[in-house]
């Protein structure tokens, strides 16, 4: 029955409930819409940064991870990556030799890093091979084929079927120079990895080196995200002597921006929130002032004073919880439809690049997010109300019911 | 022994500007099944002796004793508790809840005791089939006159199943007709099942009808007419 009078109450001043529900929705709209934006935006970093050449997990020797040196190879390389490959939830395994080198074309040259793979494994574990704006990605049996960034391609002034000459150190110290074809250009969305990284097929590097087969890196992708840290468990206790990583340690910044997210998302709801707090405040104050009569009424009848403040307390939580269901629904219903139609923002595609972000956008709010936000709105509703129910309860009801 | 024994009450609102004497070393006895008219100028102190009374307000020195029990060191949680289960009040505005439809009004003060939904529905249908208002169980105030609003508040009022009630100028608001059709009732209720009715009123329909009038002045008991006296009176 007090719950009955609360809802009741609520619609006694229709239109001031409706606006202050609206206010209540709209607000949660936007900030549950802003939260899944980022959080899009957060997810679409770091599945591109694991598409792109992170992979879930990655296994290096411990000396390579300081040193970065050719000689820091995994021994038994081959083996631990058939181990890996049989394991369950594990989609693909790919083997990587990386060396630190020159490119140099017919007009320029630079820096870049040079990783050796397998491409039939390769393709299993990252996407570039989706990313190519031209060219294949070692498809025919051509010997020193090299598929660069479109960025790279754009400062070495070079195409398709351009030569271009790669430099790095041996594993005798001495100077290697090998020339390459341009075979695939790539375009991911991080302009830096298209300026900085080129692939060759391993055996060509091998054959440059005059080395029998070695890598430095193996990078393994699981089938879910959720399989990752079980994955990731047993490889470490498999290859304790071996680091292994999981994306979060191998990207460390991209766990900070996660974390980051979720940081931001909250203290964006809870700026809003804050806000609405006032809006609250001020309608139940302006309920109370209105019911001071009826209040004066109930506590003469009999009604305890910590009855008539739980049931403003009732009366807000009501209102809150009836507006933020509303806003949780718009906010589902908005972000649903985004999450797959996309958000398409092409038009700051170079801006987004830049970051290592695509340039359309699917907002995604975990479930868990809305629970989360209904204590909040429970809370926001219970603060608002302290005030105008403290006020009720001061009350005296000889006077407050004389008072028209 | 009364049911109401008022021993020389005062009330002193002392305030920053002004020190009001409301009421002055009254002494009263009520007792049960009295039909009783408190009348007065204004400022004559009625609606602080119904506050006292009715345990809304404490007095400043003297006692109050309701039902045997000395109400006026009661702390203000203990005043809600007595008057939810003793006294029924009823007022000049009607004072429903107007969410709530007639029935649900009555009912409301049962739920405060506590009572089952089961109990509460029952006697909020027999409380008004007693004034008249069966029919209109399921609308709320808005939907009826005046005169039946007051009905309810009496109806209310009783649900409690009180030692008294309070009424505070109930018939104000009201034409002649329903005025005397509210009196009736209230008669009745006297009559039938020996309830006390305190009044404070101007209205002469009320005095009429009352069987003891105490007439307060300056916070004081200028008169004390009983019914016979009135009689030899007029």
């Amino acid at each position: 029955m007090i719950l009955s009078l609360a809802w009741r109450n609520i619609w006694r001043n229709k239109r001031r409930s409706l606006i202050i529900i609206a206010a209540i929705a709209v607000g949660l709209l936007c900030g549950l819409f802003a939260s899944a934006v980022m959080l899009g935006m957060g997810d679409s970093l770091i599945n591109t940064t694991i598409d792109r050449d992170l992979g879930h997990i990655q296994i290096h020797t411990k000396s390579f991870e300081d040193n970065k040196l050719l000689t820091d190879t995994i021994p038994s390389a081959e083996m631990i990556l058939s181990e890996i490959k049989a394991q369950q939830y594990v989609t693909g395994a790919s083997a990587r030799l990386i060396i630190e080198g020159m490119i140099s074309s017919a007009t320029s040259s630079g820096g870049v890093r040079i990783t050796g793979i397998v491409p039939d494994d390769e393709i299993n574990v990252t996407t570039i091979h989706n990313k190519l704006i031209t060219g294949s990605y070692f498809e025919s049996e051509e010997t020193n084929q090299i598929v660069l960034g479109y960025k790279l391609a754009e400062n070495l002034g070079i195409r398709e079927r351009s030569r271009v000459v790669l430099s790095f150190q041996g594993l005798d110290g001495s100077i290697i120079y090998g020339a390459f074809r341009v075979t695939g250009i790539f375009r991911t969305e991080s302009t830096m990895f298209d300026r900085s990284t080129v692939f060759i097929r391993e055996d060509d590097l091998l054959t440059l080196l005059d080395s029998r087969p070695i890598y430095h890196e193996l990078a393994v992708r699981v089938n879910s995200v959720q399989n990752v840290d079980s994955i990731y468990a047993g490889l470490q206790s498999s290859y304790g002597y071996l680091s292994v990583k999981n994306w979060k340690e191998l990207a460390p910044e991209l766990k900070l921006m996660d974390e980051m997210m979720g940081m931001m998302m909250n203290i964006f709801l809870g700026v809003i929130l804050f806000a609405l707090l006032f809006g609250i405040t001020n309608t139940m104050l302006m309920t109370v002032l209105e019911r001071v009569r009826e209040f004066g009424v109930l506590m003469a009848i009999g009604m305890k004073r910590r009855r008539v403040f739980f049931m403003i307390i009732l009366e807000t939580i009501v209102l809150s919880f009836f507006g933020g269901i509303v806003g949780m629904i718009m906010a589902s219903i908005t972000i649903a439809y985004f999450s797959v139609a996309g958000i398409d923002l092409s038009a700051f595609a170079a801006g987004l690049s830049e970051f290592g972000l695509e340039a359309v956008l699917y907002p995604v709010l975990p479930i868990y997010f809305y629970a989360s936000i209904t204590i909040m709105i429970l809370l926001t509703a219970v603060f608002s109300a302290v005030y105008p129910a403290i006020k009720a309860i001061r009350l005296k009801p000889a006077t407050a019911i004389r008072t028209f | 022994m009364a049911l109401i024994k008022i021993n020389k009450v005062t009330k002193i609102y002392d305030g920053t500007a002004v020190h009001v004497r409301a009421l002055d070393e009254v002494d009263l006895k009520i007792e049960a099944g009295e039909f009783t008219a408190i009348v007065g100028p204004s400022g004559s102190g009625k609606t602080t002796l119904l506050n006292i009374i009715g345990g809304l307000d404490v007095p400043t020195s003297g006692t109050v004793i309701v039902d045997n029990i000395d109400i006026s060191t009661y702390k203000p949680d203990e005043l809600v508790n007595f008057r939810l289960h003793h006294i029924g009040f009823v007022f000049q505005a009607y004072n429903l809840i107007p969410v709530f439809s007639a029935k649900e009004n009555v009912e409301f003060i049962m739920l405060l005791q506590g009572l089952s939904k089961s109990e509460r529905e029952k006697r909020a249908m027999e409380l008004l089939e007693a004034v008249g208002l069966r029919d209109r169980a399921h609308n709320r105030p808005s939907e009826l006159s005046g005169g039946q609003q007051q009905r309810v508040a009496v109806a209310r009022a009783l649900a409690s199943r009180p030692s008294f009630v309070l009424a505070d100028e109930p018939t104000a608001n009201l034409d002649s007709a329903t005025a005397d059709s509210l009196l009736d009732l209230m008669e009745n209720l006297n009559k039938d099942f020996n309830m006390t009715f305190v009044f404070s009123t101007h209205d002469q329909r009320v005095i009429d009808r009352a069987h003891r009038v105490i007439t307060l002045h300056d916070g004081a008991v200028e008169k004390d007419e009983s019914t016979s006296l009135k009689l030899q009176n007029s």
